[in-house]
C-alpha cells in the first residue's frame, strides 16, 4: 500500500467499505435468487409426486419419477450413447490437439502464423451455420447416421479451440526441460509424451473437460447427423420423450434432467476444485 | 490495443510463439523441407480432420448455396446462380429472422450477458465470501447445464402456469403468457441466464489483474463508485470487454437448441432467429439449397465478427 | 511475434494431396451400405403420446407372425417419434441414403408423389402383379398411391374421412340438440358462440391451424372449408386441365375468414395452445375425454386412442360424443363435405431387402390382419372384403358414419408440389390466427408463396 493512511480517512473508508459490502451482498443475492428459480424447479419437481410447472414446496418426497425414467429406453441407452459419442470425440480431440500443438509451440516456420490465425478464426465460426451442408455432405459420402462420422465432426468442430488452448499451455512449459532428453536422443514424440504433457497436466485437463462438456450438451449436431433412435444421445432423446408439450410428465422430465446433467456438473466441480476457483476455463473459454 | 491490458484470461494473455531452435535462414529449400516434414508431421491428424470435416463442409456449403437442392419433390438439382440470395432478400420471413437475430443478439449478448456479467464480477469483488461463492455457483451451474435442459427449465419458467407468473402474481404485477406474447424476449432472457457466467468469469479474471493501488488511489481521492468504474476500471479492462462482446455475439449467433426447445421459433415466427429459419427452410420446407444460402450468409456474418475478434487479439499471434 | 522468414518452407503438395484424398477417406469411414439380407428394417410413426402404443402393438404382432413363417429372418422395428411435420422430414432424411433407408416405410399419401419425384421409392408393379389380394383394393385407394408415371408406389392400409365431433355433455349444458347437424358454416359458428356464452371454461370449437401442426391444419381445417365453398365438383386448389395451381379466390378468402373468426372471437383454443405442434395429442388425449371441448373438426381415426389397450381407454366415447357431417359453406348441394387421405406402406428405392419387405406387406394384408388393423386404428377399409365383413362394421360405432361420408369426400391434389402448397396454406392460416395479417394480406401472401412452390405454374380462376 503506497498511500500514507490518515486515521480519520481510514475509519470513514472502512465504514464505507462495510456499507458497500452489504450493498454488494444484497445485489448479488437478488441476482442469485433470480438465477436459482429455474434450478429450484428442476430439483423440487424431480421429487414432487405432483410436479407442475412452477416452483413450489413438494407435496411430499418421492423417487417414483426416477424410478419411471431409469429404464434402458429412456435413460441408459441414450446416456451410454452420449458417453460413447462425447468420450470418443473428446479423446480424438485431445490427442490430435496435443500432437498439433507440439510443433506449433516448439518449432518456427513461416506457416505457423497463418496457421494459428486460421485456427483462431475457426474457433469463433458459428458451427450451427454449417450443419445443413454437413448433413448434405454426410448423406453424399454415406457417413450419415454413423457414430464414427458424428465423432469425427464433433472432434473437428472442437479442434480449433483445443489446439489454440493446448498450444498456449504448452508455451508455458520451458524448453530447457526438454533439452536434456533431446541430447539423449529422444524423438520429439517421446519428449512430448514423457516430458511436456505430464508437466501441463492441468492444461490437458482443461482441454479435455471443456471439450467433453461442450459436446455433452450439444443438441444440434447429433440431431442433424444421427437418425436411428437407438443411436441417439441424451441431448436429442430428451426432446423426443419430453418435448411433446401438453402431455409432458414434468416430474419425469425434471428427474431425467438431473440424471443427464450430473456428469458435467461433477466434472466441472472436480476440475475447478483441482485448479482453483478462478480456473483457466473461465478465462480461456469461448462460451 | 496497447500494452499489457488484461483481457480474456491468463492463457490468451501469454505471448505465444516460441524461442525454438529455428532452421537457419540460409539453408536450402530442400534441407528445410527435410527438416520441416518430420517436425510438422504430428500436425497431420488435426489437419486432416479440419480439412475434411470443417473446410470440406464450408466448401460444400458454398457449392449448394447456388443450387436448388430439395429434400423432396425433385428429380435432379441444378445450379440457379444467385436465385437463392435474391429470394432471401425479398422473403419477408427471412427479413423477419434477420431482425429477430439482431434483437436476440443485442438484447442477450451485448446488453444482457455482457452488462450483467460485468456487474456480477464487480459486485463479487466487494461481496463477502459466502455470498460470492453462492452467487458464482448458481450462475456457473446455469452455464454448465446441457443446452436442452436449460431450454426445458426456462420453458417451464416462462410458461403461463410457470414460475415467473407465480412471482408476478405474488407481487401483484400483470402476468402473461410470455412464450406467446413476447417469445423473443423470453428466449433472450433464457440466453442471458445460460450465458452470463462466461462474461462473469472473464471479467472477474480481468478485474483481478488490476493493481489494487490504482483503485485505492482513486478511492482515497474521493471518486464515487460509478466514476471509478467509468474512468479507472473500464478503460483498464477495455480489451476484455472487446473480446467478451465478440465471443458473446458469436456464441449467440449460433444458438439453436435453446430456442428450438422453448418455442421452435414460433408462434408465427416471432422467435425465429436465423439458425431456426435456416433449419425450417432446409428441412420442413424441403429447400436445402435455399436453407444453405441462408447458412452461408450466417457464416459470412460470423466470419466478419470473427475477423474483428482477431484484430482485437492481433498482438497475440 | 513475427515468425522468422525462412525461405519457402514447404510446398503445398502435401495439402493438395490431402484435399484430394479427403473424399476417399470420407467414403472409407462411411463403409458399406449396411444391409443384412436376413434382417428386415420396418420403420413406422410412433405416437408422440408416450402412453399410446396402437401401432407398436400391431406391428409387434405382425413381426411375430412373419418371423415364424420365415425362419431365419428377423424384423427390426424402427420407430420414429415426432410430431407429424417433423416425422416427414426425418423420414425423407432416412430415405436419402442407402445406409439409413429402411426396407419398408409408412408414407402419407399427400407426400408420396413428392417422394416419388425425388426417386426415394420403388415401383411395386412387379410385386402387385403376382399378388391376388391387390384386386380387393378400391380403385380410389389404388390411385392414391400412384405416381404421375402411372406406376404404383405404395400399398394403402386404409383411408379416412373427416367430420365434426361434439360433446353431448357440453351441448346439453349449452341447450343445443344432441342430434345436432349444422346446415351452414354459420350454424357451426353459432353453436360455438352459444357454448362460449353458456358453458364457461370449455373450448367451444377446435380447428387446427398454422405450421406447427402441419398437414393437419391444411386438411382437417382448411380444405374441409375450401372444398365446401364451390359446387362440390371441381378442385378449388388445382386445375387438372391446365395442370396449374389456382391462386386465392373468393372461396379461399372465405375459408381464411372462417379461421380468423374462430380465433378472433375466441371460439377456438387459446392461440398459444392452437399453435403447439402437439395440440392434436391434447385434443384426443385430454380435451375431448375430459369434456373440455365442445366441437372438434377432426378425423375419423380419433377412437384409436380410446380403444382398450391403447393407453387412453375411453369406452364410453360413443355415448358421450356426437357426430355430424361438415356442412358446405351456405348449405349448397351436396350439403356435406369431407376430405380423404390415408397412409401407405412403401418400399424405399434404396432398401436393402425389397423382396422381403413386400412379403411383410403381404403378411400385414392377409384379410385377418388387415381387419385387425382397421379395427385397431379406426380406419376406413379400402379392401372390399373387409368393408363388407359385419365383424368390421360392427366393431365400432363411428365406422358406419364415417364410411357413409366417403360418398361426399374429396381427395387432395397430391402432386409433387403439394407439400409446399400445403405449407403456404398453413402460413396464411397462421397469419390470420395470430392476427398478424388480415385475410386479404394472408391471401396475397399465399399467391406469392404459391408461385414459388409451383415453379410459376399458377392460374387464377
Amino acid at each position: 500500500m503506497s498511500l500514507p493512511a490518515r486515521p480519520m480517512a481510514s475509519r470513514s473508508l472502512s465504514s464505507r467499505r462495510t456499507a458497500r459490502r452489504l450493498a454488494a451482498d444484497a445485489g448479488l443475492l437478488v441476482v442469485a435468487v433470480a438465477f436459482l428459480l429455474p434450478l429450484a424447479w428442476v430439483v423440487l419437481s424431480a421429487v414432487d409426486p405432483h410436479a407442475g410447472l412452477r416452483v413450489k414446496a413438494p407435496d411430499g418426497v418421492t423417487l417414483e419419477h426416477f424410478d419411471a425414467i431409469l429404464t434402458d429406453e429412456i435413460t441408459f441407452t441414450p446416456l451410454l450413447n452420449s458417453f460413447l459419442l462425447c468420450g470418443g470425440a473428446t479423446a480424438l480431440t485431445v490427442v490430435c490437439a496435443a500432437l498439433a500443438a507440439y510443433p506449433l509451440s516448439r518449432y518456427r516456420s513461416r506457416l505457423n502464423r497463418p496457421f494459428l490465425l486460421t485456427i483462431l478464426f475457426a474457433t469463433s465460426l458459428p458451427i450451427t451455420a454449417i450443419m445443413v451442408p454437413v448433413y448434405a455432405l454426410f448423406v453424399r459420402v454415406n457417413l450419415i447416421d454413423t457414430v464414427q462420422g458424428t465423432i469425427f465432426f464433433f472432434a473437428a468442430s472442437q479442434l480449433p479451440f483445443a489446439i489454440w488452448l493446448m498450444k498456449n499451455f504448452m508455451d508455458g512449459v520451458p524448453k530447457e526441460l526438454e533439452e536434456a532428453a533431446w541430447t539423449d536422443g529422444a524423438s520429439s514424440l517421446q519428449s512430448l509424451a514423457r516430458i511436456v504433457l505430464p508437466l501441463m497436466g492441468p492444461g490437458v485437463a482443461v482441454v479435455t473437460v471443456f471439450s467433453f462438456v461442450m459436446m455433452w450438451g450439444n443438441f444440434f449436431v447429433p440431431f442433424m447427423l444421427l437418425l436411428s433412435p437407438d443411436l441417439m444421445p441424451a441431448s436429442v432423446s430428451i426432446n423426443d420423450f419430453f418435448g411433446n408439450r401438453g402431455m409432458v410428465a414434468y416430474g419425469q422430465l425434471a428427474a431425467f434432467s438431473i440424471v443427464y446433467s450430473t456428469p458435467v456438473i461433477l466434472l466441472y466441480v472436480l476440475i475447478s476444485r483441482r485448479l482453483g476457483a478462478g480456473f483457466a476455463l473461465g478465462g480461456a473459454v469461448k462460451g | 490495443m496497447t500494452a499489457a491490458a488484461p483481457h480474456a484470461g491468463p492463457d490468451l494473455a501469454k505471448t505465444p510463439g516460441s524461442p525454438a531452435a529455428s532452421p537457419s535462414p540460409s539453408s536450402s529449400g530442400r534441407r528445410t523441407l527435410r527438416r520441416f516434414l518430420p517436425r510438422f508431421l504430428p500436425l497431420t491428424p488435426a489437419l486432416a480432420l479440419l480439412l475434411v470435416f470443417l473446410a470440406g463442409p464450408i466448401a460444400y456449403c458454398v457449392l449448394i448455396a447456388f443450387t436448388d437442392l430439395q429434400l423432396t419433390g425433385q428429380a435432379q438439382e441444378s445450379f440457379v446462380g444467385l436465385d437463392n440470395f435474391r429470394r432471401a432478400f425479398r422473403d419477408d420471413a427471412f427479413l423477419n429472422a434477420v431482425g429477430l437475430t439482431l434483437v436476440f443478439t443485442v438484447l442477450s449478448a451485448l446488453v444482457g450477458q455482457n452488462t450483467l456479467g460485468l456487474a456480477l464480477a464487480a459486485l463479487m469483488r466487494r461481496a463477502s465470501k459466502p455470498v460470492r461463492t453462492l452467487a458464482g455457483g448458481v450462475v456457473v451451474t446455469a452455464w454448465v447445464l446441457p443446452e436442452v435442459v436449460a431450454g426445458f427449465l426456462l420453458y417451464a419458467f416462462f410458461r403461463r402456469e410457470g414460475t415467473l407468473n407465480a412471482v408476478l402474481d405474488f407481487l401483484h404485477l400483470p402476468s402473461q403468457n410470455w412464450l406467446f406474447t413476447l417469445p423473443i424476449l423470453a428466449v433472450s432472457f433464457a440466453n442471458v441466464w445460460r450465458g452470463t457466467a462466461f462474461s462473469m468469469l472473464v471479467y472477474s479474471a480481468a478485474l483481478n489483474e488490476i493493481p489494487k493501488e490504482i483503485t485505492e488511489a482513486a478511492e482515497v481521492d474521493g471518486a464515487s463508485g460509478w466514476r471509478r468504474m467509468w474512468h479507472v476500471t473500464l478503460p483498464m479492462i477495455r480489451r476484455s470487454i472487446g473480446t467478451t462482446l465478440m465471443l458473446n455475439t458469436l456464441q449467440t449467433l449460433s444458438v439453436f437448441g435453446l430456442i428450438w426447445v422453448m418455442t421452435r421459433g414460433g408462434p408465427g415466427g416471432k422467435s425465429q432467429t436465423l439458425p431456426l429459419f435456416m433449419y425450417e427452410q432446409a428441412f420442413q420446407n424441403s429447400l436445402i439449397g435455399y436453407g444453405t444460402a441462408v447458412a452461408l450468409l450466417l457464416l459470412l456474418v460470423g466470419s466478419l465478427f470473427s475477423l474483428l475478434y482477431m484484430r482485437l487479439l492481433r498482438t497475440e499471434v | 511475434m513475427r515468425p522468422t522468414a525462412a525461405r519457402p518452407a514447404v510446398r503445398p503438395t502435401a495439402l493438395v494431396a490431402l484435399c484430394a484424398a479427403a473424399p476417399l477417406l470420407l467414403t472409407a469411414c462411411g463403409g458399406g451400405t449396411g444391409g443384412d439380407p436376413d434382417t428386415l428394417k420396418v420403420s413406422f410413426k410412433q405416437s408422440t403420446d408416450n402412453s399410446v402404443k396402437v401401432m407398436d402393438t400391431y406391428l409387434a404382432d405382425i413381426k411375430k407372425q412373419f418371423e415364424k413363417a420365415n425362419p431365419g429372418k428377423k424384423v427390426e422395428l424402427v420407430p420414429i417419434k415426432a410430431p407429424d411435420a417433423e416425422y416427414y422430414t426425418k423420414l425423407q432424411q432416412m430415405l436419402r441414403s442407402p445406409r439409413t433407408a429402411p426396407d419398408l416405410v409408412y408414407e402419407d399419401t399427400f407426400l408420396i408423389n413428392s417422394d416419388i419425384t425425388s426417386g426415394y421409392l420403388k415401383p411395386l408393379d412387379p410385386y402387385l402383379a403376382g399378388w391376388k389380394d391387390w384386386e380387393r383394393f378400391a380403385d380410389t385407394a389404388k390411385a392414391a398411391a400412384q405416381g404421375e408415371d402411372g406406376k404404383t408406389y405404395g400399398v394403402p392400409d386404409g383411408t379416412d374421412t373427416r367430420g365434426l365431433w361434439f360433446s353431448k355433455d357440453v351441448f346439453a349444458k349449452a341447450g343445443l340438440p344432441a342430434d345436432w347437424q349444422p346446415r351452414t358454416w354459420e350454424d357451426v359458428l353459432d353453436a360455438s358462440r352459444t357454448i362460449k356464452k353458456k358453458v364457461p371454461g370449455v373450448v367451444p370449437l377446435n380447428v387446427y391451424t398454422g405450421k406447427p401442426v402441419g398437414e393437419a391444419a391444411t386438411m382437417q381445417t382448411f380444405e374441409m372449408l375450401l372444398y365446401g365453398t364451390n359446387d362440390g365438383t371441381s378442385d378449388p386448389l388445382y386445375d387438372k386441365e391446365s395442370k396449374k395451381w389456382i391462386t386465392a379466390g373468393k372461396g379461399f378468402r372465405d375459408a381464411l375468414g372462417f379461421v380468423e373468426t374462430v380465433y378472433k372471437e375466441k371460439l377456438g383454443p387459446d392461440v398459444a395452445d392452437a399453435l403447439d405442434p402437439n395440440v392434436g395429442t391434447r385434443v384426443r388425449g385430454e380435451w375431448l375425454p375430459q369434456g373440455k371441448l365442445g366441437i372438434a373438426l377432426d378425423g375419423s381415426w380419433l377412437p384409436q386412442d380410446w380403444l382398450e389397450g391403447s393407453g387412453h381407454e375411453w369406452p364410453e366415447w360413443s355415448k358421450e360424443l356426437g357426430l355430424a357431417a361438415m356442412p358446405t359453406q351456405n348449405g349448397q348441394a351436396p350439403g356435406k363435405v369431407s376430405m380423404s387421405g390415408g397412409w401407405t406402406w412403401a418400399i424405399p428405392a434404396k432398401a436393402a431387402n425389397p423382396d422381403l419387405a413386400f412379403e411383410f406387406v403381404k403378411t400385414m394384408q392377409t384379410k385377418a390382419n388387415a381387419q385387425k388393423w382397421y379395427v385397431a386404428n379406426s380406419g376406413i377399409a379400402v379392401r372390399e372384403d373387409v368393408a363388407s365383413d359385419p365383424a368390421y362394421t360392427a366393431a365400432q360405432p363411428g365406422i358406419r358414419f364415417f364410411t357413409d361420408l366417403v360418398e361426399h369426400t374429396h381427395y387432395r391434389p397430391a402432386y409433387p408440389a403439394y407439400p409446399k402448397v400445403s405449407t403456404a396454406i398453413q402460413e396464411a392460416m397462421e397469419a390470420v390466427t395470430t392476427g398478424d395479417a388480415s385475410v386479404e394480406e394472408a391471401a396475397r401472401g399465399y399467391d406469392e408463396a404459391l408461385r414459388d412452390a409451383a415453379g410459376g405454374q399458377v392460374t387464377s380462376k
